[in-house]
Order: structure tokens, then sequence, then C-alpha cells
């Protein structure tokens, strides 16, 4: 696979990035004339190695069809060999687009992505993109990007849905690293930081917003989406842009984009409400894109945690990770992605066991199985109240917060960047404060069917009075908004699917349970065909005496 | 009052981070805004607006007053400790100047979570509760929710039995449609062996064994007990 990288990248990579900051002669004449230059030849540059790519690709597909077509004349069905074309396609796919993407946009100081960049070869990968580079990136995606909204008509280019989404993906992450980068000033230069000081406008949170807007209202994708639920034809109110493809698909992973963006902001209701128009209860898939389809998860699931609708955070958070566990031999393709959804996987984990310690219910078996190997472990101890371990879950689990704010970069401490992380812990640990008795409260009310509210009080150690306001606590986090119909994902009324439920009367409190009889039907089913299948073995055996006497002690050790 | 917070949620996230158009500023945070938005949060309780508000405010400010007493008022409504609550909101009462109807928002919050966890109540802990040391507010809220006193000054709210009762979820097992395409009489063959089978490992109760070995090919239904 890596080496497979590196003669791609040698193989087509028709575009090398002048290194102009040495071609300035200092001749003001000249210079002035190699800007005008270099802007047009950035300009153009883009789509230019797009159109190779395509160029290629298309090549190889015409091959394909071609030696299809051939075939089935001389009837000859190969399958092999067209599924060997499929796949190089897919892979040369794959990788290049890794390439391009390494190329332009470079990626940030994560293990994986070091490591990939440092096979290949491109030291300047080490210790992350500097200052230049991320400056060089914004500049990319802005000429990109007017390139897109601001043709005269629809730009004439037709780019997989991946690759569409993988663009908005990258776009956002670079966002991110780069807000993180900033507020981390203790190792730079002066000029850097002058640098940064000059130019707010870079990487700036309005801009990155403006652009999804943008892509959003080019492509009328929430018209669109609108009449596509109640069952109307899209087309109708696409517009000319958003008819096609290219603008109807980078206006929806722009909604998902501004999903994680408000997220990382700290705004979840905002993030949710940007997918109004999207069903997000529904089981079908929009995109086919599965990384969208996780991301889109992940962040909705974490927003639910955060307004406190724990069921439904359950519900989504299940379903995402069945998802994942049905269509995991697809993503064998690439590495890459296989990490990042792996690690979406293990985060979408730790959130889980998170809401199920807050809110226990039942979910579907396996992957209440897969969560009790991973996390039963942390699961008892947050259900003992060590809020410790939430907060680890947490800083595990939780988006990589950001501030929208330019810090004042003559004063910034060396713990700033950290700041909205521990903004959005304080919030997550004090909500598990509040509801620090209401787990021990649950395992007590189990017990019990009727009973004082003082000597049940006294059980627990508390007075009356502290005991009936945390049953009232109890009563009313319990109580959460849940999802029931309607298409958009913040609907919802006001339920408790809680399994120990209870009332007060006079000084009484009467406790009702949910038990849920061990299930036997199964077991025997099963044990019966064993005893079949041992009858069936047996009467073929010779027949004697000591048959009768095999038969019990074979009953016997079993 | 709903289309009113959607409202207020559309720009809440730019109200409370003082965005001006061209930039987020943290000079443009104005706790005046901010505390108004805190407050009206607190009105619409248990929705979750409160909170997601503090998602929002930065330490810093989180810390300046009168934001520093407005989250802690919220915190006792949150977590239920209403006379503090009461107590705390007298010494403060120009903190929810220009806030109408605050006091009777958060009285409707206490009712309805005093509506789901009571059936019976007391009167004294009602008032207590309604920050009504006068009792002039009890009355009004009974009559609000159509509760009603008997003559030892307790309250009834609502009849919780209905619908808080013991669930138990049991297995249904059709005897005919799920094993028995067979003869009546193999099932209650395979019956004695199993009951063998069974005695020797012991695992389950004798009381739905016997269910099972009774009812023989009709639909059985076990309680468990």
């Amino acid at each position: 696979m890596v080496i497979n990288v590196c003669s791609v990248h040698f193989q087509y990579d028709p575009y090398t990035y002048p290194n102009d900051y040495d071609l300035h002669t200092g001749d003001p004449k000249a210079d002035l004339a190699y800007e005008r230059q270099y802007e047009q030849q950035t300009y153009h540059v883009i789509p230019e190695v797009i159109k190779n790519f395509l160029q290629y690709f298309h090549k190889t597909i015409s091959d394909l069809i071609d030696q299809k077509v051939y075939e089935l004349q001389s009837n000859r069905v190969s399958s092999e060999s067209i599924e060997q074309k499929i796949y190089e396609i897919q892979d040369v796919y794959e990788n290049s687009w890794n390439k391009l993407t390494d190329r332009f946009f470079k990626n940030s100081p994560w293990p994986e992505a070091e490591a990939i960049a440092s096979l290949v070869g491109n030291g300047e990968c080490i210790g992350g993109p500097t200052l230049d580079q991320r400056f060089e990136s914004y500049y990319n995606y802005c000429n990109l990007f007017n390139y897109i909204l601001n043709a005269d008509g629809p730009a004439p280019l037709e780019l997989p849905n991946q690759w569409l989404w993988d663009i908005i993906d990258e776009f956002i992450y670079q966002f991110q690293s780069f807000s993180q980068y900033r507020c981390k000033t203790a190792k730079k230069s002066e000029e850097e930081i002058e640098f940064l000081r000059n130019n707010p406008k870079i990487w700036n949170v309005h801009s990155v917003l403006n652009v999804l807007h943008s892509l959003v209202d080019k492509s009328n994708i929430n018209r669109q989406l609108e009449v596509y639920t109640s069952g109307g034809d899209p087309e109708s109110v696409a517009g000319e842009y958003g008819r096609h493809s290219l603008y109807k698909m980078l206006g929806y992973f722009s909604l998902v984009g501004l999903l994680r963006l408000h997220s990382l902001l700290g705004d979840y209701y905002q993030a949710i409400k940007v997918l109004e128009n999207i069903e997000l209860n529904k089981k079908s898939m929009y995109s086919r894109v599965p990384e969208c389809q996780i991301t889109t998860y992940y962040y909705v699931g974490f927003a639910y945690l955060m307004m406190r609708r724990y069921q439904d955070a359950i519900r989504v958070f299940a379903n995402i990770l069945l998802y994942i566990q049905r269509t995991r031999n697809m993503f064998q393709r690439s590495t890459y992605k296989y990490e990042m959804i792996n690690k979406q996987n293990e985060q979408m984990h730790g959130l889980l066991a998170i809401a199920l310690t807050m809110y226990p219910m039942r979910i579907d078996e396996s992957i209440h199985t897969q969560l009790r190997e991973k996390y039963g472990d942390k699961m008892l101890r947050m259900q003992k109240g060590d809020l410790q371990v939430f907060e680890e879950q947490f800083s595990f689990a939780c988006p990589k917060f950001l501030s929208p704010v330019v810090p004042n970069y003559d004063n910034v401490h060396p713990n700033y960047h950290k700041e909205p992380f521990q903004q959005q812990l304080k919030v997550f640990a004090e909500e598990v404060q509040q509801q620090a008795q209401l787990s021990t409260i649950r395992s007590f009310l189990k017990l019990y069917t009727t009973m004082p509210v003082a000597k049940l009080a006294g059980f627990l150690d508390m007075t009356e009075q502290e005991f009936r306001i945390q049953l009232l606590v109890f009563k009313h986090k319990m109580k959460n908004l849940v999802w029931t119909s309607g298409i958009s994902a913040l609907d919802g009324e006001f339920q408790s699917a809680s399994e120990v439920d209870f009332y007060i009367d006079k000084d009484m409190i009467h406790i009702a349970d949910t038990k849920v009889a061990r299930r036997y039907g199964d077991f025997f089913i099963r044990q019966i065909h064993k005893f079949e299948e041992l009858n069936r073995t047996l009467k073929k055996m010779p027949a004697s005496t000591t048959t009768a006497a095999a038969v019990t002690t074979t009953a016997r050790a079993v | 009052m709903t289309s009113s917070f959607e409202q207020m949620r559309a720009n809440v996230g730019k109200l409370l981070r003082g965005i001006d158009r061209y930039q987020f500023n943290p000079a443009y945070f104005q706790t005046q805004v901010t505390s108004q938005i805190l407050l009206k949060a607190l009105t619409n309780l248990p929705h979750t607006d409160f909170t997601l508000c503090k998602c929002m405010i930065d330490q810093t400010h989180q810390e300046e007053r009168p934001i520093r007493q407005i989250l802690y008022l919220g915190n006792l409504l949150e977590t239920c400790h209403f006379q503090s609550f009461w107590t705390s909101l007298e010494e403060n009462r120009e903190l929810i100047d220009g806030i109408t109807g605050f006091e009777d928002s958060v009285r409707k919050f206490i009712c309805h979570v005093v509506g789901i966890t009571y059936q019976t109540i007391e009167h004294r802990l009602l008032a207590e509760m309604l920050g009504d040391p006068l009792d002039t507010q009890v009355k009004v809220w009974m009559n609000k929710y159509g509760w009603t006193e008997n003559d030892e000054g307790q309250i009834f709210i609502f009849n919780q039995e209905e619908s808080v009762k013991p669930k138990n979820i049991v297995e249904k097992i059709d005897f005919e449609s799920e094993c028995c395409h067979r003869n009546p009489s193999h099932i209650s063959h395979r019956v004695f062996y199993l009951f063998l089978y069974l005695d020797v490992k012991a695992e389950y109760s004798h009381t739905s064994l016997i269910v099972f070995l009774f009812t023989g090919v009709s639909s059985i239904m076990a309680t468990s007990q």
C-alpha cells in the first residue's frame, strides 16, 4: 500500500508547486508582473489538476468499457479481469486522491498522517504544517470555492460524492487545525505572531461559515430536501445550480459541515437545527458516503447528549454502531479512512456508555455485549459515581472544541487552546454532579415496592427533606425530550422510559419496577433439538442391553 | 411562547458571544444581554435552554456579576432546591427586573415537577416549594391545575397509581406455532426427556417447569415471581 502511494505520486503528479517566495527579484515591475502571473496560475491550477486526473480516470473507465464490450462480443465473460479493473480504479482513486489532498491540503500532526507523509518522503510535514502552508491551503480553498460559487453558470465538473465529502470534511478539519494552532503562541516567533495579527481573515470562522452557507444557498438544498421528504420532485425547486449533482451534494455535505462546526463551537441546538430538513430518524441514506453518515450521527448523538435527550442519544448511537458493524467489510479499502471510522466507532461506544449510565435502558443485545466488553468496568465505576471516569470518557469521546474568537496575541496564556474543551467539560461535569445520587437511589428503589419516605431516606443516609428533593431531581432528570415523529430531529415530547418509576403518596413512596423475565423459549428449543440429535444417534447404534444405561449416563453427564 | 423561544434560540449563539457582523469579539460581550438570555432560558424549564447557554458562555464571563448569580439560581432550580431558590431570589430581586412573569414561569416549572412526582402532597410542603410564605400562591396554582384539598391539609394531585405500575415483560410462547408442526404426543415425550435433562442441570425453578409440563400443547405464559 505504501509503495503504491509512492509510485502513484511519481507517476502522475503533473502539478508541481512553484516555490515562489524565492522568485521575487526585488525589481518592483518584474515582481508585479510575476504576481499577476502567479495569481492567474493559482486560479487555474485546481481545475487543471483535477481535469488531468479526470482524464486519466476517464481513460481507465473507457478501457474497462471497451474490454467488457469486446468480451461480451466474443462471448468471453471474464469477471475477474473486470473486477481487477474496477479494483484498480478504486485503488488508484483512493491513493491518488489522498496524494492530491496531501499535496494541496497538508495534513496536520496526527500520527497517522505524519507516518504516511514521512513515508512518502515529504519532510515538510514533520512538526505539522508551517504557517505558510496553512495560509497557502486557505487560499487554495478560497480559489476552489470562488470558482465553484462565482462561475457564470454551473461549473462543468462531475466529481464523485466521496471527493465532494472529502473536500468539505478536510476544509473544516483544516479550520479546526488552524484554530488550535494559532492559540499556541508560546513556540512561535515574533514574525509569525505579527503575521497572524495582521491577517485575521485567514481561516476566520466567519469565512468558513460563509462558504458553507453559500454552498447551501446556491444549491437550494433545503428546499430540495423539503420537497423530497414530502414525496415531491426535488428538481422542481433545485434551480439552475442545484440540479447539478456537484452543487447538490456540496450543499448537502455543507449542511453536515455546519452541524459539525456548530458542535465544535458549543452551539448544539443550532447544530441539529441546520439538519432540520433531513430525516435523521429514518433508516434510509440520502448520501451514500459512509463517512458522512457516521460523522453526521456522531455529532447528532453528541448534541443530544449535551441537550440531555438521553433516549434520543442512545437510539442514535445504537443505530449507527449497528450500521458500522454491518458494513465493516466495506471499509478495508483505505487504511486512512478505516482509521478514522474506527476512531469514531470507539468514541461513540464511549458516549453510549456515558448515556446508558445516566439513563439505563434496554438496547440491542449485540451492541450491549460489545459495550460491556469495552467499557463494562468503566460503566460500573461511573454508576458508583466516579466523576473522574466520567471526565475521562468525555475527554476521549468528545469533539475537538474550538473558540471562534481570535486570541489576543499579546496576552495568551499557555493553556488557552484548551479552554473551549474545558468549558464543555465543565457543563458536562456539572450535569453529572447534579445527578450524582440518582444511581444509588435507583438501585435502592429496585429493592422495594412500598415504603415510608422517611425510612428509605434513612437507608440512604439522607435527611427526609434531602431525600424528597432528590426524588424530585430523579423525576426531573429522567423526563427528557424524545423524538417521536416529524422530520426535524429537534421535535419531541417529554417522556420517561425509566425502568424504575415511583410516586409519593402522602408519606409513602410507591415503586414500580420493570422486570424483564428471562427468556427461556430459545433455550428449550435448542435443547429439544440437541436431544433429537442424540435420539437419532442412539437409534443408529446397535440395540443392546447397555443402551438404556448409556442413555441415562449420557443425560447425567451433560 | 414557543415561537419567541424559537427566535431566541436561533440567535442565542450569536448573542451570547457578542458577535457583530464582522468578527466574534469578546469586547462586544454584553453582560446585560447575556443575563436576560439566561433568565429567559430559566423561564423555559424543563427545556434545557439554560444548560445549553452555559455551553456558550466562556469561563471568565461566567464569573462576572450578575451572571454568576443567575447561574447559581439556575443550578438551584435544576437540582430542585426550590426553597433555597426563593431565599436566594429574595436577596437578588433586582436581577429579574425586566423579565415579566419570571416568578410565575418558575412556579409553573415547580408545579410540573410536583405533578410528576406526587399523588398527594402536604399543603405546607407545596407552599414552601412555591416560595409562598403568606400562603397566597398555593390556591392560585391549585386552581390552575385542578388540584383539590381535603380536610387534613393534603392536596390531591393526580392519580399516579394508574400510570406508575410494575411491569413484567415476559416471553410468550405459542407452543403450537413455534415447534410443533408435529404430533402432540411427541411433544410430551420430549418434555419428559427435557425434564430429566433439566433436573440434572437444576437450572430453572421448578414452578416454570411444572407449568410447562402441565399445559402441554397450549400456549404458555409464565409469571416471574
